[in-house]
């Protein structure tokens, strides 16, 4: 186990479920068990100064109430959408990246969430796959949570992989900023699967990326996933603008290229950094020296703080143009951004999001 | 804050109590209050000095707190530092009455805060005012340049006057284009 905890609780109707089992297994023998009736209660703000900071080191084995299954929350009629569909097994997560959503997001449940119940997802996953046998749908358990950072501990990658990997029109995506990939390389993906990260120039990883792999190491483990069948893609959101980052970014493009050739990437997204004002305040009450929160960020038309937008659009053509260049065969996408922003940045307007989200399930 | 402002002595007694004194006279939210009084104490001291003889009212404290704090992370300085560039005294110690001063003192620290959206924003200014559209048709920038959206603005009674201020438009379309260009990054930045 790579992150810190200081308890786990157990709620007692998932005392005898295979994930209490395996994680009690697994667990270093220093950090307290206990057991509660209901776990929502042990997941809630703890009175802390930092009851975020706090919930990210309790981890509460509970069932989930509310179905694993859902369209991402990021979707929106202002924005062209990829068709990412979330399966939330867990929320919140052992790193702390200062620009985290997850710190309004989760703020009023914050413990670390794990449901024991995630079986149950496999049947809401069948029903979608029954439901539309012609289309192909990418599902990602990194959207609330990062999809394979205690996974040494719960082995959900175990359970994931050969379920994903027998269905034809689901394609897993596990998304992570961690090196967690041993249980990925004793498993079989048959193609089905794929494994993402995030990636910063080494500046934003040191600044506001507390905990992660750093951007180096997370290349490595996309290599070796690579060559151990999986499908790879990246994620480069999100994108900060500080002095020197057009350099920066242009830098690490060059060294995920440098290591994989482009043609072998499945997908590449592309994001600005974007936080609520309530979420901006929160990153600036934890952390107040990180100086990539102090970017040239204004209130855009949605109510998110952006890079004002030539500069924004600047570093998503210094990316984009960058794969380019190196033959990628992937076609980058944004994420949270219109339709007009597509257009200057790629300079074709995308096509439909039903067919954006099929052409990368597929990728 | 940055590091250095949060090792350095806060506000001594007088200073913290004139400060206290303004922002109740000014109803400064406690946050921000906090935020004044946690400064080193040459920081707060300078940017009470700078608050009393501009005649800084609420929002304009706010805001200067607000982008005052995060130039300092970002240029790794203290306040102090930063309200003694020159071109900040130049405006506080400069003539002109208060309002006029807080007002230019206000821009100033935005220009510090966002100096490359200024740049750009002050070239597309720029370009646009050379359009120069006849009289009731407007071009407007997005808001700090927030989005890549141009709205050309037209004010008709009549609608010969609105065939008028197509064909005009018409004739300007590459200069307009130019501005859509410069709204999307197509320039340096």
């Amino acid at each position: 186990m790579t992150f810190e905890l200081d308890a786990v609780f157990i709620e007692e109707g998932s005392r005898g479920s295979a994930l209490a089992s395996r994680i009690a297994r697994a667990l270093p023998p220093e950090i307290p068990v206990a057991f509660v009736p209901d776990g929502r209660a042990a997941a809630i703000p703890d009175g802390s100064a930092d009851p975020f900071g706090a919930g990210k080191r309790r981890m509460v084995v509970m069932r989930r109430r509310t179905p694993f299954l859902s369209g991402c929350p990021a979707a929106s009629p202002r924005f062209v959408c990829c068709g990412y569909l979330v399966l939330a097994l867990a929320s919140n997560c052992p790193m702390d990246c200062s620009y985290c959503f997850l710190q309004e997001y989760v703020a009023d449940n914050p413990g670390f969430q794990v449901f024991s119940n995630y079986a149950d997802a496999f049947g809401e996953l069948d029903r979608l796959s029954h439901a539309s046998p012609g289309r192909h749908f990418r599902v990602g358990t990194g959207d609330l949570a990062d999809s394979l950072a205690f996974d040494s501990l719960t082995g959900l990658s175990s359970d994931l992989i050969p379920f994903f990997a027998a269905r034809e029109n689901l394609t897993l995506e596990l998304k992570t900023k961690t090196c967690e990939i041993g249980n990925l390389l004793r498993a079989d993906p048959r193609g089905r699967v794929m494994v993402s990260w995030t990636l910063s120039p080494d500046a934003v990883f040191r600044s506001s990326e507390h905990r992660a792999a750093s951007p180096s190491e997370r290349i490595a483990a996309a290599r070796a996933v690579l060559d151990a069948g999986y499908r790879i893609g990246f994620h480069f959101d999100p994108i900060i603008s500080y002095p020197g980052a057009e350099r920066d970014y242009a830098e690490l493009a060059d060294a995920l290229l440098d290591s994989i050739p482009a043609a072998r990437i499945s997908i590449v997204s592309l994001g600005g950094l974007r936080m609520t004002p309530a979420l901006k305040a929160a990153a600036r009450r934890r952390f107040p020296d990180d100086p990539m929160l102090c970017g040239e960020d204004v209130l855009a038309p949605d109510g998110r703080y952006r890079t004002f937008t030539p500069l924004r659009l600047k570093l998503y053509r210094t990316l984009a143009e960058r794969f380019e260049r190196a033959g990628a065969k992937c076609f980058p996408y944004l994420c949270m951004e219109p339709a007009s922003i597509h257009e200057r940045v790629f300079g074709v307007a995308l096509r439909r999001p039903a067919a954006t989200a099929e052409r990368l399930a597929q990728a | 804050m940055s590091s250095n402002a949060k090792t350095a002595p806060t506000a001594d007694a007088s200073v913290e109590h004139q400060i206290r004194s303004l922002a109740e006279k000014r109803h400064l939210p406690a946050p921000h209050l906090e935020q004044w009084l946690g400064l080193d104490a040459p920081s707060s001291a300078r940017f009470l000095e700078i608050a009393q003889k501009l005649r800084l009212r609420t929002g304009q404290l706010l805001g200067a707190l607000d982008m005052l704090s995060e130039i300092a992370v970002r240029e790794r300085a203290d306040v102090a530092a930063i309200l003694s560039k020159p071109s900040v005294a130049r405006i506080v110690d400069g003539a002109g009455s208060a309002p006029e001063r807080a007002h230019q003192f206000i821009e100033e620290v935005r220009a510090l805060r966002y100096p490359r959206l200024r740049n750009a924003a002050d070239r597309i200014r720029t370009e646009a005012a050379a359009i120069r559209l006849s009289r009731g048709a407007r071009l407007v920038l997005p808001k700090e340049l927030g989005s890549d959206e141009l709205t050309i603005e037209l004010k008709v009674r009549t609608v010969a006057e609105l065939e008028k201020f197509i064909s005009a438009l018409g004739e300007k379309r590459a200069a307009i284009a130019r501005i859509i260009a410069m709204l999307g990054g197509s320039d340096d930045v």
